[in-house]
């Protein structure tokens, strides 16, 4: 829920890949790498223009194609380097291989993902897939709603990646299409604000490639025996230890974000008219828009009806999602994307997987909607709260698109 | 410890003047009278050509172990086998170890004799007039930059005979410090470059970049630096798999952008680390554990992409091909191409023979340099945008391709038709080439 | 006990040569080198140098103190080998310290080899073959009236003339017909039994002796040669009773093969002590000179260290070389072969003499006296079995020019 109390920056109207590129231009990066791809293109045209016009103080790699797009930008991090990029669907994926690394290397950074659904069928349009598929990369994955919630949660991305408790890379996602186009006005911070908000660059104190303090970086680690396999694990360990420390990180940053800006953008999961509410639906980035009108609906026609809204998705919030549980009798899960694993939504066993670690289960439904950029509209969450209310959990997932 | 001066001998421009001899005589007695006291020796080979006898200096004389009264000891100061007459027993037995004549007995003098280069300054070659003698440091490099720091870890674990250890070695004793290098998987961080199990192998900041990315990482880095205001070589040492194959794109990228990196390929044509694998850069013919040899394949089905021409078409600023077999031209490009790569992308194709993957004895790896060379199997040349190709080394009178082939057992199974089209796609990339000379 | 990698017993040539090429791989691992001398590394072939005056001890070591600090061997004099146990690899040394090694060279050389003569071994003699032996006799010689040297082999010739340019008058007896038998024929022997004849040295060709009494010498004959000092110089042998229980196998030395490896795991020998194949005949041999032990120490030192670079012993080629009242006598070779084409060139007057063998256009032999060669180079030529149909002509009549110019062509 966004809740304005005190208006310190401009209005500006924005579509949501203009708005990344806001706050992106707001975090300062020192490096920029484009390589453009639909439906990111017109952000990294906004960065480009905006460091064409001087407006933005970066040095902008227009590399040839994703994989040195992000490989450019750990070198520049090993050199000290704030960078940024965004891409989707297939330039993530041809990312894949650096993408993969860059958690192990703990180099902080912000990557939007205007997330799109992933070949084949060939498609161009919104869905989660892509972001689904690179969910276990190490990465922090973050989900916005609003075009207001991505200017602000790239910039905070920044302050939570690092966080030298955390040091590590955060992706920003917004959907395709509905986000990455959508226009609507928002409200841009104070640059003096932001500054003092991220404070001093934090990026390579711990691995630099800096004569100055030479270091090898990354060498081999591992073996049967020795030193090296038990050297790996604390590697391992550490990284999954930053990325259970980061929770609290993403929470303390929103809290102090919300006190400079008065927008209190829920951290990891927003409950939305849960308190007596009997079944909910659990969501994921726009479609929570639409989700929510529709609850307001039932509500008025009496049904007690609530919204649980995923914000920080990697890692994910247990805690947090089985505390808005524990107040509904039945939930279902809303997933733009498929676990091909599960014959489910990837979020459907996230949510069952918290109930069980959390000692209580309850019906839970899958729904998959809203892929290849397919609306969903309040009447589709209509029928989904339909579904959980009757409390049946059918075997497979409701696909809500399939018969539009 | 320093490289040595030589004398050398230049037998196809010896015209038998003698000069040499009685000039030597002179300095050593005082009379150019009797020839026989002359410590360098011209004969007759046949009509018209000569050879010469004289002390090698040799660095492992036998004349010295074979030496019963330590009279004949090697000078670690200036290289000369030094003879004291003071402890010699004239037993002659310094003569049997010598294979050259360099040390011999002389009646006249009652004692062995034998060439002292005068004390730096040899009489001999001051009245050489058809240049067949000189007098040279043949490793004036080893002057310039011996004394520098090797900035590699001492017991690196490339094979023995590796021509990429010792190459890159050289390459940052001349970079020196002030470098980031990016070594992608291969033989160089195999080796241990990169470190071991939190153990390090260098003596500068490394890294071990993905086998695709080397080139855009150096970038990134290159440009964050540029933008601090600090000037620090981006190096990249890698394999011909790295730049070739997968790492191809970021290099195109890479160089077509500018980007201000030296970028280094030691090219031993396959992915040799992981167990010879076939690469891109793998010559026609070739057997490797993924082109093997039998009855339905007999070796590398395609030829060698020409990595060096295709950058040089991307307009680098500096573009070499070297051979550790010719040190000086080597550095000199070395220079350049740190030069050029202060202001574009510099690329330099090193040709390094890999004695465990082509199959030839590890004591042999320069010699397969300089037969590679020689045979015009690779040809060394470098390249400016606005100067055009140069020719290092001549490519007018080869030596025979099958001296070359013949040497290496990944080409033993060669039938004549793959020998033939290795001649002609030589004979080809030749012509090409020449097309870009200046 | 003391344990190390690398063992090497004896100090001379082959030894020192073994050390260097180990320490060319390996500048580390624990090395020790065990003498049975209390002197810093000789040679033996200089003894006669120093019975001459020509030399003094303190100038012919081999190596210095600072060589052992600096290849950081430990050097152990006084430490004669007693005794071996190949299984546990543990050398005994005299006096009760024991090494246990990962791999020991045997390079303990040769000993003088003492005739069964009755009444030599009460009787007070001189031998020639260690520092202390060469003082012995230098210290002797200057008080002897006459000596009497049996044997004229290198070290007997050596120290015959060595006695003769001291005053002492010399009778050299040897059981052969003619001076440096096997390396010489009778025709470059007679020349320089003229230089000791000429310098007063009397030789005694053909006869032995029967028995040694008071300061005198019974021949076979009965003749009486009448000495103040005696010299035992007809040959060395090894001295191997350190081997005694340990299956290594031996024949007049340690048998090697081309690598120099004995018969035991991980103990090498080189030198006069071991026993290899011959170049230029069938079966083995020991060698018994010095540029033999050169090659040899240098094949085990690569050899133990592992050195890729090394190069299989080719057998051991006859050569040596001999200087005499200011006169050279070289041999290289076999002088004498079966079908083969002999170029002999004597000079009686001026003293000098050349014999070229070869066989099938290559090069056998050759020897000469006061007529220089190189015999470096023609080693090589026998050894590379090289070819000199084409140059034979001219090689017969300057084998020294044809011979550099065929190796400037080689070396090139």
């Amino acid at each position: 829920m966004t809740v304005q109390t005190k208006a310190k920056g401009k209005i500006i109207v924005v579509d949501g890949n203009e708005a990344a590129a806001k706050g992106v231009a707001l975090a300062r990066p020192d490096v920029v790498a484009v390589y453009p791809i639909t439906p990111q293109s017109s952000l990294v045209e906004a960065l480009s223009a905006m460091i064409a016009t001087g407006e933005l103080d970066a040095e902008l790699m227009n590399v040839e194609g994703e994989h040195s797009v992000l490989s450019a930008l750990q070198g520049a991090a090993l050199a000290g380097a704030r960078t940024y990029t965004a891409t989707s669907g297939p330039g993530l994926a041809f990312m894949f291989e650096p993408y993969i690394r860059q958690p192990g290397l703990r180099l902080p950074m912000v990557a939007s993902l205007v997330t799109r659904d992933t070949l084949t069928p060939q498609c161009v349009w919104g869905g989660h897939q892509d972001a689904m598929l690179v969910r276990e990369c190490g990465w922090i994955h973050m989900y916005c709603e609003t075009v207001q919630e991505i200017l602000d949660t790239v910039i905070m991305g920044y302050k939570v990646a690092e966080h030298p408790e955390i040091m590590l890379p955060v992706n920003v996602n917004h959907d395709g299409n509905y986000l990455s186009f959508g226009v609507t006005s928002c409200e841009l911070p104070d640059q003096a604000m932001v500054d003092d908000f991220l404070g001093p660059k934090s990026i390579n104190w711990h691995a630099a490639l800096d004569p100055e303090r030479p270091m090898s970086v990354d060498p081999l680690t591992g073996n049967a025996g020795g030193a090296g396999p038990s050297m790996f694990v604390r590697y391992r360990k550490g990284q999954t230890d930053a990325m259970a420390r980061s929770l609290q990180v993403i929470c303390d940053v929103h809290a102090d974000w919300a006190k400079r800006t008065g927008r209190a953008h829920a951290p990891l999961v927003e409950e939305y008219r849960l308190d007596d509410a009997e079944i909910a639906l659990v969501t994921l980035g726009s479609m929570t828009g639409a989700a929510k009108d529709c609850c307001d609906a039932l509500r008025d026609a009496g049904k007690r009806v609530g919204i649980i809204k995923v914000k920080t998705y990697r890692p994910f919030p247990v805690q947090a999602m089985a505390r808005a549980l524990s107040k509904v009798k039945a939930v279902g899960v809303v997933d733009r994307s498929v676990s091909y694993g599960w014959n489910s939504g990837p979020m459907h066993h996230d949510v069952l997987a918290a109930m069980a670690k959390s000692g209580f289960v309850k019906p839970c439904v899958s729904f998959i909607g809203g892929l290849a950029g397919a609306d969903m509209t309040q009447s589709h969450f209509e029928r989904a709260f339909d579904i959980v209310a009757k409390g049946d959990v059918p075997p497979g997932p409701i696909w809500m698109n399939e018969k539009d | 410890m320093s490289a040595y001066n030589s004398l050398t001998y230049n037998a196809s421009l010896c015209i038998g003047c003698g000069e040499c001899m009685m000039a030597c005589a002179k300095a050593k007695t005082g009379s150019a009278d009797d020839l026989s006291q002359s410590r360098i020796k011209i004969v007759v080979a046949e009509e018209g050509k000569y050879e010469a006898a004289l002390c090698r200096q040799c660095g492992d004389a036998k004349c010295v172990m074979n030496c019963p009264s330590g009279a004949l000891t090697k000078n670690q100061a200036n290289g000369l086998i030094d003879w004291n007459a003071d402890t010699c027993v004239n037993c002659l037995l310094c003569t049997v170890g010598c294979v050259y004549g360099g040390i011999t007995f002389e009646a006249s003098v009652g004692h062995v004799a034998k060439c002292d280069t005068c004390g730096g300054d040899p009489a001999c070659v001051k009245v050489c007039k058809s240049g067949a003698l000189g007098y040279v440091t043949t490793a004036a490099i080893y002057n310039d930059y011996g004394k520098e720091e090797d900035l590699f870890a001492p017991g690196l674990a490339a094979c023995q005979g590796c021509n990429s250890e010792l190459m890159i070695r050289h390459v940052l004793r001349k970079v020196g410090k002030n470098v980031v290098v990016a070594a992608p998987p291969g033989c160089i961080p195999g080796m241990g470059t990169v470190g071991y199990n939190g153990k390090a192998g260098a003596k500068v900041p490394i890294f071990h970049p993905l086998l695709t990315n080397t080139a855009s990482m150096l970038a990134g880095l290159k440009r964050t630096y540029e933008r601090q205001g600090r000037e620090v070589t981006a190096l990249a040492l890698a394999g011909d798999g790295g730049a070739s194959d997968v790492g191809f794109q970021s290099l195109s990228g890479a160089a077509e952008r500018g980007e201000r990196i030296l970028f280094i390929c030691f090219d031993n044509e396959g992915y040799m680390n992981t167990g010879m694998q076939a690469s891109s850069a793998t010559s026609f013919g070739s057997w490797t554990s993924t082109t093997p040899v039998g009855d339905k394949l007999q070796g590398k089905r395609t030829d060698a992409k020409n990595m060096p021409m295709v950058m040089m078409m991307h307009n680098a600023a500096y573009v070499a091909t070297a051979s550790s077999v010719y040190m000086e031209d080597f550095y000199e490009k070395l220079d350049k191409a740190l030069e050029a790569s202060k202001k574009g992308f510099a690329y330099l194709h090193l040709y390094a023979p890999c004695p465990s993957g082509w199959r030839f004895p590890a004591g042999l790896t320069i010699d397969i340099c300089r037969l590679m060379v020689e045979s015009n199997f690779v040809t060394l040349w470098d390249y400016e945008p606005d100067r055009g190709l140069v020719f290092t080394h001549p490519t007018d009178k080869p030596k025979p391709l099958e001296s070359y082939l013949k040497a290496i057992g990944k080409y033993r199974h060669l039938a004549q038709e793959q020998v033939d089209r290795i001649k002609k796609l030589l004979e080809d990339r030749l012509a090409m080439l020449k097309r870009f000379a200046r | 006990m003391q344990d190390c990698t690398y063992l090497i017993v004896g100090s001379s040539h082959a030894g020192l040569t073994a050390l260097d090429a180990i320490r060319m791989i390996d500048p580390e691992a624990p090395l020790i080198m065990a003498t049975r001398e209390d002197h810093l590394p000789y040679s033996p072939t200089v003894l006669p140098y120093v019975v001459s005056g020509r030399s003094i001890p303190k100038k012919v070591a081999l190596r210095d103190e600072d060589y052992f600090k600096r290849q950081n061997v430990a050097f152990l004099r006084n430490a004669e080998l007693k005794s071996l146990d190949v299984a546990a690899s543990t050398a005994r040394f005299e006096g009760g310290a024991n090494v246990r090694y990962e791999k020991l060279l045997l390079a303990t050389g040769a000993q003088p080899s003492i005739p069964p003569i009755p009444g030599l071994k009460d009787a007070f003699f001189h031998v020639l073959r260690t520092m202390d032996d060469a003082l012995n006799l230098k210290s002797a010689m200057g008080s002897a009236k006459s000596a009497l040297v049996l044997g004229a082999g290198l070290i007997g010739t050596h120290a015959a003339e060595n006695m003769a340019e001291a005053g002492v008058k010399v009778t050299i007896v040897e059981a052969k017909g003619q001076v440096l038998p096997g390396y010489f024929d009778k025709d470059a022997s007679a020349l320089i039994e003229t230089a000791f004849r000429k310098h007063g040295i009397a030789l005694e060709f053909g006869r032995s002796v029967k028995e040694i009494k008071q300061g005198r010498a019974v021949l076979e004959d009965g003749a009486e040669l009448p000495f103040d000092l005696l010299l035992i110089a007809t040959g060395v042998r090894p001295q191997l009773s350190f081997l005694d229980g340990t299956g290594v196998k031996t024949a007049n030395g340690i048998m090697v093969d081309e690598m120099q490896r004995t018969s035991a795991a991980n103990v090498w020998a080189a030198g006069d002590c071991a026993e290899a194949r011959m170049f230029q005949a069938q079966g083995t041999g020991v060698a018994g000179i010095l540029p033999i032990a050169v090659e040899q120490g240098r094949i085990a030192g690569q050899a133990m260290v592992g050195d890729h670079g090394v190069k299989a012993f080719p057998g051991s080629v006859l050569l040596n070389t001999y200087s005499f009242f200011g006169q050279q006598a070289i041999s290289v070779g076999i002088g004498e072969v079966a079908d083969g084409e002999t170029c002999l060139r004597i000079d009686e007057a001026a003293g000098t003499y050349l014999k070229i063998v070869l066989k099938d256009g290559k090069l056998m032999g050759v020897a000469s006296v006061n007529n220089p060669i190189d015999p470096g180079i023609l080693w090589q030529l026998i050894l590379r079995r090289t070819d000199l149909s084409e140059v034979k002509d001219r090689f017969l009549a300057d084998p020294k020019a044809v011979g550099r110019m065929l190796m400037s062509r080689l070396w090139r």
